[in-house]
């Protein structure tokens, strides 16, 4: 059943509670195939980290995950017991020069990794998910079995088997969905009647429940969470300025008579990371100066500019420069515009 | 006067959405055709909003909150369908 | 006039006028990329200004509430709705139009 040269081994981890029966598998099967193969064999463990954990924001993530790299080590080594010559341990962090964000990100990183260390079998944890609510494991084994490689999954003992709504969301998410839906809630129905409160209730409750693990997949951090919205009150009012700015310039091209217009696709590389500040760039991009967010990949942004003075203003950076003040806060605002991370003024399509 | 006003306003309203119907006529391609219809439909909801101050008939604003929200779905929909092919978000 | 009728009048007129940037927009850009420019653009400034207007025009109510909510999700869903349907397009193939290629 086990390939000839099946000794080496890539196992992706992450924290979870099923960690520790993986990697005991993956270690037992590394040395039962240590005798049939004609190369050494081998286990690497790799944590694949985002490069939005490396950037600065959250320093801490990737001390955890090395830290949990060298516990897996020691857990390994531990179980080889006497035989520590005979399989060889590896540990490495990957993907911490990218954005990771879909399965085929993950598939990607790994599957290179794997190609150059020439491991040719990945044995996954199965409760390996460190995009946290969203499934992930079975389109990332798809993707890993078309690049070639051989993917099981360890034939571990899930500890629990919760249901999928209360397994990462908190009793502050609970509450902060609740109080949004029963206050919008109460805001349509316009009176403060017991029938409404109660009504109300049931609804917010139905909703926080049903929704709990959907909305909010990043846990609160309240103190964080208030900075982001005060400084984003700060970035309304420029916001509303560009705006004001942008329609009367598209309503000057609309409305001239030779219809002065010279649109082309352009391309350029964003510095934000996580959904919603890309959400919310896109967007403002897409109001302002004759520029309209076509596509989002990772963090490529595809936009289609009206005019060359629109493509001046995008690539000048001004806008990526307060969103990333937004969230990230002052540091992360004096990160290089588009134009002088690329030199030149961005690629065209 | 305000009402005057308001009425005048959602007329005008009314006027530019026959301009976009005329858009959702000539197409030529669907997502021309998706993108007048989600204009004219922003100008139903506000010419909704529009009329229930001249009016003073406060619950229609509820009605175009939720003709609001179906346009967005609409226009969702339509762009995910017709790049999935039937495949839903 | 009080200044509260001069104030929704203004409002009014910006939106109307907006909205028919965004109408002749439609009519006159030679591809659906650039007609979602105007579409998501000035339809959107249009959209928030008559609803400003509305907003003021019920004074200080529940229902300004309402228009004010209304006004917002406007603003946010507009560009996310040509947002979505461009790159719908692009990924169906469709190319935007250049100056290089013929009058529109």
């Amino acid at each position: 059943m086990v390939p000839v040269s099946a000794g080496r081994l890539l196992v992706p981890v992450s924290e979870s509670s099923t960690l520790r029966n993986t990697v005991a598998y993956a270690v037992e099967q590394a040395f039962e195939s240590a005798g049939e193969s004609d190369r050494a064999a081998s286990i690497h463990f790799v944590f694949p980290l985002s490069e939005r954990y490396t950037y600065g924001t959250e320093p801490q993530a990737a001390d955890e995950a090395q830290s949990l790299l060298d516990r897996v080590a020691v857990w390994a080594e531990e179980d080889l017991g006497d035989n520590a010559d005979a399989v060889e341990i590896e540990t490495a962090l990957v993907g911490t020069e990218e954005y990771l964000f879909s399965p085929g990100d993950y598939a990607d990183v790994l599957v290179r990794y794997a190609e150059a260390h020439s491991l040719d079998r990945a044995v996954f944890d199965p409760e390996f998910n460190p995009l946290g609510t969203t499934p992930l494991l079975p389109p990332l084994e798809n993707e890993m079995r078309r690049a070639g490689l051989d993917v099981e999954d360890a034939p571990v003992q899930r500890s629990r088997r919760s249901p999928l709504l209360v397994q990462r969301g908190t009793v502050a998410q609970f509450l902060a969905l609740f109080a949004a839906s029963f206050g919008f809630y109460l805001v349509l129905a316009g009176s403060l009647a017991t029938f409404e409160l109660v009504t109300g209730a049931i609804s917010a409750g139905i909703v926080a429940v049903v929704l709990w693990g959907v909305s909010l997949t990043t846990p609160l951090r309240p103190g964080r969470t208030v900075m982001q919205f005060l400084r984003l009150l700060l970035y309304i009012p420029y916001l509303l300025w560009e705006i004001a700015k942008a329609n009367l310039q598209v309503a000057y091209v609309v409305l001239h008579p030779d219809l002065p217009i010279d649109p082309k696709m352009v391309e350029f590389d964003a510095a934000v990371w996580s959904p919603l500040p890309i959400t919310t760039l896109a967007n403002s991009i897409t109001l302002t100066p004759g520029t309209l967010t076509v596509d989002v990949s990772k963090r490529q942004f595809m936009v289609h500019s009206l005019t060359e003075s629109s493509r001046e203003g995008l690539f000048g950076g001004a806008l990526e420069r307060a969103v990333r003040f937004v969230f990230y806060g002052r540091a992360a605002a004096r990160i290089p515009s588009p134009r002088e991370r690329s030199g030149e003024e961005g690629e065209e399509t | 006067m305000i009402d005057q006003i308001l009425l005048v306003a959602a007329a005008a309203f009314v006027g530019t959405s026959l301009v976009g119907v005329y858009r959702i006529a000539a197409g030529p391609t669907m997502p021309d055709r998706v993108i007048a219809i989600n204009v004219v439909g922003s100008n139903v909801v506000i010419v909704i909003a529009l009329l229930a101050a001249a009016i003073g008939e406060p619950g229609a604003l509820d009605i175009a909150l939720v003709y609001a929200l179906l346009n967005f779905l609409l226009s969702i929909a339509i762009s995910k369908f017709s790049v999935e092919r039937g495949g839903v978000l | 006039m009080t200044p509260t009728e001069i104030l929704v009048l203004v409002l009014a007129a910006g939106g109307v006028f907006f909205s028919l940037v965004a109408a002749v927009g439609l009519v006159r850009m030679p591809d659906l990329y650039t007609r979602a420019h105007s579409s998501s653009k000035s339809e959107t400034l249009g959209a928030v200004l008559a609803l400003a207007a509305v907003a003021i025009a019920f004074g200080t109510q529940l229902s300004t509430i309402k228009a004010v909510l209304l006004l917002v999700f406007m603003f946010l869903t507009n560009p996310t709705a040509a947002h979505a349907i461009t790159r719908a397009s692009a990924e169906q193939g469709i190319e935007p139009w250049t100056t290089e290629d013929d009058d529109p």
